[in-house]
């Protein structure tokens, strides 16, 4: 048995060795990715200078044309992650504030994200290789509930989401393969889907009275004097359940309500987002509002 | 709680230490403290289950000790029929009542009778085939008197309920288990240290080629019709590796758990993708079940004895009936009956024990015809589990029909984001592993053991699939 356990003993330092090793160079390789998505590129950039900076989830992603801005002289990115929430939102507002960014303006795309505090873990995961490099990281995590098994755990994170952080993405990092979330100065047009998902339920959902990475960005923005412009933005017509906008105003008056201003379905392709051709309108309508003074 | 889970690497340790240093005075407190754990491990899925195991369990061994004490035939048959009808009952009501009553409805609805089933809304309890499987052949060999009913019902359940082999086999004898849990196990390191081995190789097959495979697999066979040739050929492809590394990755985690233990189960599966005819196939692939089938159907059937028709009625019905035993779908016996197609020649030039030697290979013709004969064996074994994969016979008829129309052999991206090649060269070198290591049990044992285990390790951890968790395929049979 003392053999045995001996044996074993040996097996699991082998694994924590293993498990070390590939934790530093998965970082290291993270810490040098800036063509593949909107995260790393934030973390590994310097100071920056924008007019404007949208965030939120794809329905900023793909309703933001930042061209249009660029059209107006105001130098904007479009950094609206699909799948995001407000929690990850916050923590790509808080790493280019630690970066120096100066920012004028910042529209966060604010309506069904409101109904969640968590964090989304697809693209959540996105910051993790870099949770020892950045305590700003590390703070925005500690209260997840698996904080310690991700920081403390070596390499557990790389092997939990995998397919976000794993080893196909750092060979992608390593050949220095670009993807499409940087172009269009992060602007994801879409086109009309002839199966598209032209109906929405969202009667079960109910904003939170205070989300708590909403009044973060906000207080960000107010603490750097940075113009603060939240939006509700368009839905198809077919949406059930369309007061969930009035409770949004309601419980959050400052946020602007541009739900209304595309509505026929020729202009989404799927219910909650819109083509390009309706980004467009839209865009148009908020740098009318917002910009043209 | 799945072999590959946290929760299982947390159970096995303390099961273990318990096992070796607080319950191992004598065979008995050892039986007991594993009866308390497989009864737990089982519990996890969903503990309202137990109940059916235990009865299941009780209902053999009473009906065993019956059988053995009848004084009349009449007695002993009746004692006999009745298990028989009780365990094949509940498999039936679990698992293939709704087909029969859809399907009988199917029926009176194209006669132009209208019909509608009656569904029972349950769901299939984890491991009923497997040790339903173990209850019949206890009792079947004790009316046949091939062994002596256990009066001891610790040791009993104990055989039919031990956890390693629970939810997924192997399918165990009384005759190879039994003997094992009456005798107190005295540690043995050898026997240990194998079991680690085999562990380590049965999670590599599972979290890195089986689970990776699947979600290349899946997104080729859900997005069929929107597929060129190449990518179909490697989704089947890649669905054959999948379900290999998926179960034999499972017997092998089962055989190293018990083995820590100091108890050996029945090898299940031996490189069957190596082999060089279908029947060959067949003597490497669940090998748990095809003996099973073979020892407890076949041959009281009559098996090869008889006339041409009653071998090929006898070999379609074990392949239909094996097809059938994975599940209540169309398609599993469309895979025996294919299967039993493709064993036909081989009976019928009785050269279905041709391949029964190691593979040796040299520099020479011979070896290329052996080459030849491994490949052709696993394309048509591939043919066979587009049947076993697809949701429909006619999904995986128009699956075969699209590879061949279809004629577009370029690289397709797949709806998961991946380039559908992108995972050959993974299966390659595994193939290779296994190849070099086809004499042995796994791969890892032996010479540098600590370096292959490093090894297998690092596959585990860095290409392995985790994030898109999968349980194993079997668990549904």
């Amino acid at each position: 048995m003392k053999h045995f356990l001996i044996y074993t003993v040996k097996i699991i330092v082998v694994a924590l060795l293993i498990a070390v090793a590939l934790d530093g160079l998965y970082t290291v390789i993270f810490m040098q990715s800036e063509n593949r998505g909107k995260v790393e590129t934030v973390f590994n950039s310097k100071a920056q200078k924008y007019d404007v900076v949208i965030l939120g989830s794809s329905r900023a992603n793909n309703h933001f044309v930042s061209q249009m801005f660029e059209d107006k002289g105001l130098k904007t990115f479009n950094y609206g992650i699909s799948g995001g929430h407000l929690f990850e939102a916050s923590l790509v507002l808080k790493l280019m504030i630690e970066r120096k960014y100066e920012i004028k303006n910042v529209i966060l795309e604010a309506d069904l994200n409101l109904s969640n505090d968590q964090e989304s873990d697809g693209v959540s995961a996105k910051f993790l290789p870099y949770i020892h490099n950045s305590e700003i990281i590390k703070e925005h995590f500690s209260n997840q509930k698996n904080f310690n098994e991700l920081y403390y755990i070596p390499f557990y994170r790389y092997i939990k989401y995998d397919s976000k952080i794993g080893f196909r993405e750092v060979v992608k990092i390593e050949s220095k393969e670009k993807t499409n979330a940087l172009d269009n100065l992060g602007f994801y047009p879409l086109e009309k889907h002839k199966n598209g998902n032209m109906k929405n339920n969202i009667v079960n959902l109910k904003p939170l009275k205070h989300n708590k990475y909403y009044e973060e960005i906000k207080n960000i923005c107010k603490a750097n004097k940075i113009n603060f412009i939240p939006v509700m933005t368009p839905m198809c017509e077919n949406v059930v359940g369309m007061n969930y906008f009035d409770k949004v105003k309601k419980q959050y008056p400052e946020i602007y309500n541009y739900e209304n201003v595309v509505i026929e379905n020729k202009y989404f392709s799927s219910c909650g987002h819109m083509t390009n051709e309706g980004a467009r309108i839209f865009t148009a309508r908020i740098i009318k509002d917002f910009f043209d003074k | 709680m799945f072999f590959n889970s946290i929760a299982f690497a947390i159970f096995l340790p303390i099961v273990f230490f318990l096992y070796w240093f607080v319950f191992n005075k004598n065979k008995s407190t050892q039986n007991a403290l594993l009866i308390v754990a497989s009864y737990y491990f089982y519990s996890c899925w969903d503990w309202r289950f137990l109940f059916l195991l235990v009865f299941s369990t009780f209902l053999d061994y009473y009906t065993g000790i019956q059988i053995e004490k009848g004084k009349s035939a009449r007695s002993r048959k009746f004692w006999f029929w009745l298990s028989i009808i009780v365990n094949l009952g509940f498999l039936g009501i679990f698992k293939y009542y709704n087909f029969f009553a859809s399907s009988f409805s199917d029926l009176l609805n194209s006669a132009g009778i209208k019909a509608s089933p009656i569904l029972l809304n349950v769901i299939l309890p984890v491991g009923i085939s497997f040790y339903t499987f173990h209850g019949l052949s206890y009792v079947i060999d004790i009316y046949y008197k091939r062994i002596k009913a256990e009066y001891n019902f610790i040791d009993y359940s104990l055989f039919v309920s031990y956890f390693p082999l629970l939810v997924a086999g192997p399918i165990e004898r009384a005759t190879h288990l039994l003997p094992q849990v009456k005798v107190k196990r005295e540690f043995d390191f050898e026997k240990a240290k194998e079991g680690i081995c085999q562990i380590i190789w049965g999670l590599v097959k599972k979290v890195v080629i089986a689970d990776t495979c699947a979600t290349y697999a899946n997104a080729i066979f859900d997005n069929y019709t929107a597929m060129n040739s190449f990518s179909l050929i490697l989704g089947a492809i890649y669905f054959a590796f999948q379900i290999y590394g998926d179960f034999s990755g499972y017997s092998d985690i089962a055989l190293g758990v018990s083995k820590l233990f100091g108890l050996d189960l029945l090898r299940n599966f031996n490189y069957p993708y190596f082999s060089r005819d279908i029947a060959e196939f067949w003597r490497r692939w669940h090998i748990s079940l095809s003996s099973w089938f073979r020892d407890y159907l076949y041959i009281p059937l009559g098996g090869s004895k008889g006339g041409i028709w009653m071998k090929i009625r006898n070999t379609f019905i074990i392949f239909v009936v094996s097809g059938f035993w994975h599940g209540a779908n169309w398609t599993y016996i469309a895979w025996g009956f294919i299967n039993a197609l493709y064993f036909l020649p081989l009976l019928l030039s009785n050269s279905n024990r041709n391949n029964i030697d190691e593979i040796h290979l040299k520099v020479n013709f011979d070896s290329v015809k052996v080459i030849i004969s491994i490949f052709s064996t696993f394309l048509i074994t591939c043919v066979a589990w587009v049947f076993f994969r697809a949701k429909t016979i006619s999904d995986a008829i128009l699956y075969l029909k699209r590879i061949v129309t279809d004629r577009n052999f370029g690289f397709q991206y797949l709806e998961n984001e991946r380039y559908n090649y992108e995972l050959l060269l993974m299966i390659g070198v595994f193939v290779l592993v296994e190849w070099n290591n086809r004499t042995k049990v796994e791969p890892l044992s032996g010479k540098r053991n600590l370096l292959k285990i490093a090894l297998a390790i690092l596959a585990i951890i860095a290409f392995g699939t985790f994030s898109d968790y999968k349980e194993f395929i079997y668990f549904q049979f």
